[in-house]
């Protein structure tokens, strides 16, 4: 199996002088096309900031991030921008819809910033919304969707570019547990029958046991990394 | 295009801000053209109070002649100056005159003056000689009639059908020369200097009694346009251009009318200034508001991959569209405002005197076109000034931090 992406020994730190924090700490981890990984820790631990350095939301320290070999650490402007629109999925902990534009809008917006032509992304849209089950909701606005809803259309969202990997700061943090596991089931089926490369952070338990690997992180840094 | 869509349908979102936001600029555009439409009304009747009231908006005369109103200098055989007048399409009026310092004397009383021999028919067209009739009758074709300012009747202790004596030096061979004449009208323009100096009498026996034969002093003018008065190029300056004949315009006539417009044009310009200042820096806090309402969305929009260019492009875009509903707004209100007040007059609470011209106690504005497309086109562009730096601002929000911050 091919690797997606790679961190190598990832560093990045907040404030300064005595109150230098280091959020991620030397994280070098690699996910491989496919994988359906969960970063788990406890709150400050430094998931977030471990996404969005993978993520290219956030400029690391040290150490370099790797998208099947190349380095996006110090990538800045459009390039930067258009790397993410190209190459990553992003799916946040909630409001992550526009809402001035309906459903099947929000899912068509990424396709519009690639300059996909109207056809196809119309065609992908309608795609889309029936692989997360919304059928027929794209007309709505993200305020008449539910919070479940709503993450479904993110997913939507977030395959409709043809990422390399998706990633979901908590996407199940602001859901009640039947519909945040409703939400990782469907995210999971999405991995076992596209290939889709999910890579998510939690600290729900019952989250973690629908993932397939667990990368344990504490105080900025892996303590522990198992594949079931 | 989804940039439009997405200002567009941004804009309509905060309603109530945006409605606030119309009001300013719009209310801007309103205040800049009404108060251009007054002071040009206003500048209009004080060129106007000046050139219509005596003066003319041109004149022709013997050089010399205005700089101490020596009635030596006079146009001796104007025949020619005439018929050339008389001809000119540019004009609609004109009015020859003779003009002589003189004592003016009642049973009771002598006054140093100024004596005017007038056509009066002619004068009707080019002065307010006419409307100023406040008692009496207007001049006939009686020789001997004439007509005296108020506060000089006052002064004379005299009234409508009095004598009065004029003496003066003959232009000729300055020896002195009087002329009894009877009160036909009492006169009031407005202006002290004009009222308590002035006495109107036939240009014939003007003409008679100061020895000028068919001389004149003066020849006033009054044109189609009053801004022809002022140009170098006009045809009329050139026909009449003989050795010793002057032809001015009222700009140079009066150069502390020129003065004045230069000023006051400057003091639009400032006032015009300040206004907008004030409502771009409320148009850039409206918009910094809704930036900062969205930063959220703008930042998971900035997370996903639209570039920088694109989020500034939105912001200025909604700036501009602000602009352009505002003015779609602005302009219809300010049409009809300038409208009813230029067709009713703006009331100003009474007559003032301001430099020599009396100010009605309704102003007039005046509609240009440059209002209702230069000023609105200003408002636009300066939104969209405003806007940039909100706009940088937006470009450059960090996704990772906002989203952090906003959660
Ligand atoms: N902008 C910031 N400025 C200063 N310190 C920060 C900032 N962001 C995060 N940190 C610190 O970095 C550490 C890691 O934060 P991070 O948000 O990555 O944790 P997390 O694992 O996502 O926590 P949670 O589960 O609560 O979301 C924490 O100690 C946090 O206080
Ligand atoms: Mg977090």
């Amino acid at each position: 199996m091919s690797i997606v992406i790679e961190t190598q020994n990832l560093r990045r730190c907040y404030g300064r002088g005595v109150t230098l924090v280091a959020a991620v700490n030397g994280i070098s981890v690699s996910i491989e096309q496919g994988e359906f990984t969960a970063i788990i820790g406890p709150s400050g631990s430094g998931k977030s900031t471990l996404l969005n350095l993978i993520g290219g939301l956030d400029q690391p320290d040290e150490g370099r991030v790797l998208l099947q070999g190349q380095d996006i650490a110090g990538m800045t402007g459009n390039a930067i921008s258009d790397f993410r629109r190209d190459h990553i999925g992003f799916i946040f902990q909630a409001y992550n819809l526009i809402p001035v534009l309906s459903a099947h809008e929000n899912i068509e917006y990424i396709m519009l910033l690639q300059g996909v032509p109207k056809l196809n992304r119309q065609a992908r849209v309608l795609e889309m919304l029936g692989l997360v089950g919304l059928k027929g909701l794209g007309h709505r606005r993200p305020a008449e969707l539910s919070g479940g809803q709503q993450q479904r259309v993110a997913v939507a969202r977030a395959m409709a570019s043809k990422p390399d990997i998706i990633l979901a700061d908590e996407p199940t943090a602001n859901l009640d547990s039947k519909t945040g596991a409703e939400l990782l089931d469907l995210m999971r089926q999405l991995n076992a029958e596209l290939g889709l490369t999910f890579l998510f952070s939690t600290h729900d338990q019952m989250i973690m046991a629908r993932a397939q690997r667990l990368v344990h992180i504490k105080d900025g840094v892996v303590e522990q990394d198992e594949v079931r | 295009m989804l940039l439009v869509q997405l200002a567009f349908r941004n804009l309509f979102r905060n309603g109530r801000r945006t409605f606030l936001t119309c009001l300013l600029i719009t209310s801007s555009l309103v205040v800049m053209i009404l108060m251009d439409g007054l002071i040009l009304g206003m500048l209009g009747v004080m060129v106007g109070g000046i050139t219509q009231t005596l003066e003319g908006e041109a004149q022709i005369y013997k050089s010399g002649f205005r700089d101490r109103f020596d009635s030596t200098l006079y146009l001796a055989s104007p025949e020619s100056i005439l018929t050339v007048l008389e001809e000119d399409a540019t004009l609609t009026a004109y009015a020859p005159r003779v003009i002589v310092p003189a004592v003016i004397g009642s049973s009771y009383n002598t006054l140093g003056g100024m004596v005017y021999g007038v056509d009066p028919e002619k004068e009707i067209a080019t002065s307010r000689l006419r409307q100023a009739l406040i008692e009496g009758e207007y001049l006939t074709n009686n020789p001997r009639g004439l007509l005296m300012g108020r506060l000089m009747a006052e002064k004379l202790e005299i009234g409508i059908g009095d004598r009065v004596v004029l003496t003066a030096s003959a232009v000729d061979n300055n020896e002195l020369v009087q002329g009894l004449f009877r009160v036909s009208g009492i006169i009031e323009f407005g202006p002290k200097e004009l009222d308590e100096s002035f006495v109107f009498i036939p240009i014939g026996a003007a003409q008679a009694l100061f020895h000028l034969g068919d001389g004149l002093h003066q020849i006033a003018l009054r044109f189609k346009d009053f801004q022809d008065a002022n140009r170098s190029d006009l045809a009329l300056a050139r026909e009449i251009q003989e050795e010793g004949v002057e032809f001015k315009g009222w700009l140079a006539l009066q150069p502390s009318v020129g003065a004045m417009l230069e000023m006051t044009s400057y003091a639009t310009l400032i006032i015009g200034v300040v206004l907008f200042l004030f409502a771009s820096l409320g148009v850039v806090n409206s918009i910094f508001m809704s930036i900062y309402e969205r930063l959220y969305e703008l930042a998971i929009a900035k997370a996903i991959g639209t570039r920088p260019a694109f989020i500034g492009g939105l912001i200025l875009l909604e700036a501009f569209a602000l602009a352009v509903i505002s003015c779609g707004i602005g302009l219809p209100i300010a049409f009809c405002l300038m409208t009813y007040f230029a067709a009713n007059g703006l009331p100003l609470g009474g007559t003032m005197e301001f430099s020599g011209v009396v100010l009605p106690g309704r102003l007039y504005p005046e509609l240009v076109w440059y209002q209702f497309v230069q000023f609105p086109l200003y408002v636009i562009l300066l939104t969209v000034v405003a806007a940039i730096y909100p706009a940088l601002f937006a470009a450059r929000i960090a996704p990772a931090r906002s989203l952090q911050k906003a959660l």
